[in-house]
């Protein structure tokens, strides 16, 4: 039977979609000329410690009622503003919501003076000062230490390799161990393929360009889906506005620093080392297994990039084995900063997890 | 996909589909490794060969070379580095890292 519309129905659809056609124009219009960019990584925040291009901010959005203080360390491929996309659209500002006293270890943009960075200037002198300096800045003696993506391992191998690390909580964000499982994105990489030298530039830096091609790679033609979504939505000013965010981070990545990127081929893709449990770094050991606090494994089920096999060994390998927990989250690899999945699910079971392993603090501070 | 979508867009996005898996596999073949391999192997050798004839021109004309300013960065690059590495030290002597600005 075909249905029946009523006068009244009609002219309210013809109304809505005249309406809606006139957005789609406006919107189209903006979008085209790049005005109305949305205001991304817009949490207040001030930089509490500074060496080189490394940065450590606290975000300063309500009452922090909990301690001790999430520190999160990006990773080293992309901008950390992808955990605070936009505004209702962001892991930081639902955990400062939340109540919780957090700061983010930003890395900047490297250039040549950074070339020289390798994993043991990250793990023994960038992280130690900047958890020293969120110690300094709260008062108080332990810290909640969340590292996302190539930022996980980074936190996980300080948090294993320095016996007096003020660690209660160690949060691995999709975080790889087993570089076997990551597929695509190393693949290059493998023994007999392209030397790492071969991908660094005159600044001794992994160009952003090459990294956003091996991003881009992955899934090639869905960016036609995605312009064809854009415009069927094109009327909605909160889709554009995140349409945009989310667009701008997936082109906005940063050189990968030589000296690291040469580590991460040898050691991580080439010898798979890290799901041996341990590996050296400087002058000794680290065995994983030594990593202090309470360990979370978050991995997003649907995550191509970092794919949860390669993210199952933290759940063998970090820290005391009975004081590991995993947490499987819908969604993909940004699920952790952005999404309706991200909104729903993984903001409320990050902040449900952090609360749960964190005191009430006796003074609540504006 | 939402069930609300128009016609248009879900033929899109299974077309896109159909084109698109076999291509991400595609990519994810050894062949097409092997193949990024070779090519950017073949692009520097070619820009090496470029970049060693209009150095052999500008240094005939006496001028300095893309190689040499290259060269010339570097080596600023390495004295820059061992300047901040030694106000680091004296940084963890002073202990003078806890300068704050607000930025957002």
């Amino acid at each position: 039977m075909v249905p029946t519309l009523n006068p009244i129905d009609l002219v309210a659809r013809i109304n809505r979609d005249v309406e809606r056609s006139l957005l789609r124009a406006r919107n189209g219009v903006r979008y085209v000329r790049g005005t109305h960019r949305p205001k991304v990584g817009a949490t207040p925040k001030e930089v509490v410690w500074r060496r080189g291009k490394a940065e450590l901010w606290r975000y300063r959005n309500g009452t922090v009622r909990y301690g001790p203080p999430v520190v999160i360390v990006h990773s080293l491929v992309s901008r950390s503003y992808i955990l605070d996309l936009r505004p209702g659209n962001s892991l930081v500002e639902y955990l400062t919501a939340a109540g919780l006293d957090v700061f983010m270890l930003d890395w900047g943009v490297p250039d040549e003076l950074d070339a020289d960075n390798d994993l043991e200037r990250y793990v023994d002198f960038y992280i130690p000062r900047a958890l020293a300096a969120a110690r300094r800045e709260t008062g108080q003696p332990e810290v909640t230490l969340a590292g996302y993506c190539l930022g996980g391992v980074m936190a996980a191998l300080y948090a294993a390799a320095h016996e007096d690390a003020p660690v209660r909580n160690l949060i691995l964000m999709a975080t790889p161990l087993d570089f076997d499982e990551m597929g695509a994105m190393v693949a290059l990489l493998r023994e007999g393929r392209l030397n790492p030298d071969e991908l660094i530039d005159d600044t001794g830096n992994v160009p952003a360009d090459a990294l956003y091609s091996g991003f881009y790679m992955l899934a090639p033609t869905t960016e036609v889906a995605q312009k064809a979504t854009l415009l069927e939505h094109l009327w909605d000013d909160e889709f554009v506005e995140g349409f945009q965010a989310m667009a701008q981070w997936a082109r906005d990545h940063v050189p990968f620093p030589g000296a690291a990127f040469r580590q991460l081929s040898e050691l991580f893709v080439r010898q798979n080392v890290l799901t041996t449990g341990s590996m050296r770094l400087g002058d000794r050991r680290v065995d994983l297994a030594n990593a202090r606090g309470n360990v979370l494994n978050a991995m997003a089920e649907r995550d191509n990039v970092v794919p949860p096999a390669a993210v199952e060994p933290v759940m063998r390998l970090v820290g005391d084995p009975a004081r590991r927990e995993e947490l499987r989250l819908p969604g993909g690899h940004v699920t952790f900063g952005t999404g309706r999945g991200a909104r729903k699910v993984t903001m409320p079971r990050m902040a449900e997890w952090i609360i749960a392993h964190s005191d009430e603090l006796a003074e609540p501070e504006e | 996909m939402p069930a609300n979508q128009p016609l248009w867009l879900k033929a899109v996005h299974r077309l896109e589909r159909a084109i698109g898996e076999p291509v991400e596999a595609a990519v994810r073949t050894d062949t097409y490794f092997d193949a990024v391999t070779k090519i950017n192997r073949v692009r520097r050798k070619a820009g090496g060969v470029v970049e060693g004839v209009s150095r052999r021109v500008w240094h005939t004309l006496n001028l300095p070379a893309g190689t040499d300013v290259r060269r010339m960065r570097e080596q600023l690059a390495r004295v820059e580095r061992r300047v901040t590495q030694l106000s680091e030290e004296v940084s963890e002597v002073t202990d003078d890292d806890g300068r704050r600005s607000r930025v957002g």
